[in-house]
């Protein structure tokens, strides 16, 4: 490994494999039959030999269709799922941006800024310094001080959000949610993203969506069935990952009209 | 869960597994991270509590927060702590009362009952409420975080705990009203209250683990937990075993058995004439609390990923 790769790169997968058992309901059976199990362990390889780099201080969009492995990577990179192969290098401590992570739906707003800081990983100290500042971001007004069940869906992920993209993380790990909020919310959470990136933060973005990912990337990485497909500037990996998708539908269409 | 915390010396970053890298551009002190496959499951003891330590913080909010929002919506609101299981000593004293034809007018066996069962209250909660967080998924904390995943039963421990002790203050009248007396024994009383979070915090992490393979796990616990209470020497005294025979022998070495006798001791403040001494059951106790710690510690980290995919 050399020393200039391990400066431009705020993330080095090499080898990486990550496959786990979940359970899964039995095919063909609606529910169980007497003593009969209606689930099954079944084994899946989420990602196989996956070799990327991350580059430090850039946004990189990761894209790729369902069950293509983006969460499990993010999930790995965080540390939340080990590796069954390969290694993982980091430099800096991730932080995967999870709507309400630690929160308590019983407590108020104000309370669970304190709960969902501390669950990112901010100091005591550091959370009720950016107290304020969290709270005027979230701009939801005087429900702060009512109980987040009261919160429509909007109010609670842009309080999520906010909470998130405060911890000030070195490597800042989003996966689908700059959904959250109105229009207008959006505008300002792609603004609060690009100061992050301003501050020489590394972003990874995952999206089903390539637009979004052109809109807030500079780089890609494609994924398709838990492998690396392509990775390099976004807008041409955007525009190949749009054509495989057009010419998917294309082939899935001319297919089913053979079959009719 | 594959993870470590960096240990940093001037500007060369030491992996706990020996490999070392230089810092970046502009020389800022990062911290850095290598995530492997271990053969066991288990990552680094030393790295793993330091980072358990670091969100000590969260725990306690967390744990807060899960008492603020028990009871929220009830008009006695938190008064709630200290009558539930007061009520739940009068039930029992009532009904062992009654069962036994010891009479009901006892104020001795009322309190002997009501503080055995706070103790009760401890350990099954710091249970019920351990397996039901890591199977809820800890609020995301278990499903999205790198936060370590022993912080959730960790919390619910404090909670417990915190729980016993306010419970404690409310007994005081009772202790005195039912003449039990203040003794020096009362000094055990910080050692038998660690043991006892310890040895709950054990089994916790040991059901928390198996209930994410076997859901069936949290419908069995509370019938399992109401079945150890009645074979421990909470409601009925543990002189009643202390003859020879396979049935008595059974139930002293139920784990419950020495802590039980061992609060009792302290609370009454001596040890029955021939019966065990405080010491010794203190130390069988331990015996029994730190062994199943350690287990259900290594047994429940070694699974640590499984319960970001069962859940």
């Amino acid at each position: 490994m050399s020393l200039r790769s391990e400066i431009d790169n705020a993330i080095e997968i090499q080898n990486l494999s990550v496959a786990y058992s979940a359970v899964v309901a039995q095919s063909g059976s609606p529910g169980s039959s007497g003593f009969r199990r209606s689930t099954k362990v079944q084994k899946i390889n989420a990602l196989s030999d996956v070799s990327v780099n991350f580059p430090a201080g850039k946004v990189t969009g990761l894209i790729g269709g369902n069950g293509a492995g983006k969460s499990t990577l993010l999930k790995t990179i965080v540390g939340v799922l080990k590796p069954s192969a390969g290694q993982v290098s980091l430099s800096g401590r991730p932080h995967l941006l999870t709507p309400g992570m630690g929160f308590n739906r019983v407590l108020s707003g104000r309370e669970n800024v304190i709960l969902g800081g501390l669950a990112s990983g901010m100091s005591l100290e550091e959370v009720r310094s950016k107290q304020d500042e969290i709270i005027e971001f979230a701009d939801i007004g005087n429900f702060i001080d009512l109980p987040t069940t009261t919160y429509s869906s909007g109010m609670f992920g842009r309080l999520a959000f906010a909470v998130a993209t405060h911890v000030d993380p070195e490597i800042l790990l989003v996966d689908e949610a700059l959904s959250a909020g109105d229009t207008a919310f959006r505008k300002k959470a792609v603004e609060r993203i690009r100061g992050l990136v301003a501050s020489t933060k590394t972003i990874i973005v995952v999206s089903h969506s390539s637009a979004l990912v052109s809109e807030m990337a500079t780089e890609a990485v494609w994924l398709h069935r838990g492998k690396v497909r392509m990775q390099g500037q976004v807008d041409t990996v955007a525009d190949t990952y749009k054509a495989f998708l057009d010419e998917s539908s294309e082939t899935a269409q001319l297919q089913s009209e053979k079959k009719e | 869960m594959v993870q470590w915390a960096p240990l940093l010396v001037d500007s060369i970053r030491i992996f706990p597994h020996g490999e070392n890298k230089k810092n970046g551009r502009n020389g800022a002190l990062k911290a850095s991270y290598v995530r492997k496959a271990t053969r066991s499951g288990i990552p680094p003891l030393r790295d793993y509590l330091t980072e358990t330590y670091r969100f000590r913080t969260f725990a306690m909010y967390w744990s807060k927060g899960e008492l603020k929002s028990r009871n929220f919506d009830t008009t006695l609101g938190r008064l709630w702590h200290y009558l539930n299981p007061f009520l739940f000593g009068l039930i029992y004293f009532v009904f062992v009362g009654i069962l036994t034809g010891g009479g009901l007018n006892s104020t001795t066996r009322l309190a002997f009952m009501v503080f055995n069962l706070y103790v009760w209250t401890l350990l099954s909660s710091v249970v019920v409420t351990s397996v039901s967080s890591v199977r809820n998924g800890g609020g995301g904390v278990l499903t999205n975080s790198a936060i370590p995943k022993v912080v959730v039963p960790l919390a619910s421990t404090f909670s417990a705990t915190n729980l016993f002790l306010r419970s404690l203050i409310a007994y005081i009248p009772l202790h005195l009203i039912a003449d039990r007396g203040l003794h020096i024994e009362f000094l055990w009383i910080p050692l038998m209250l660690f043991l006892t979070c310890l040895f709950a915090f054990g089994i916790a992490l040991i059901f928390a683990t198996i209930n994410i393979y076997l859901r069936d796990v949290s419908r069995f616990l509370p019938h399992f937990l109401r079945l150890w209470l009645y074979l421990s020497p909470a409601i009925w005294e543990f002189e009643r075993v202390l003859d020879s025979g396979v049935i008595n022998t059974l139930a002293r070495i139920n784990p419950t058995y020495s802590a039980f006798s061992a609060w009792t001791i302290i609370l009454d403040g001596s040890s029955v004439i021939g019966g065990p001494s405080l010491g010794r059951q203190v130390l069988i106790f331990s015996a029994w609390a730190v062994p199943t710690a350690v287990i259900g510690f290594l047994f429940f980290i070694s699974r640590e990923d499984e319960f970001a995919i069962r859940n």
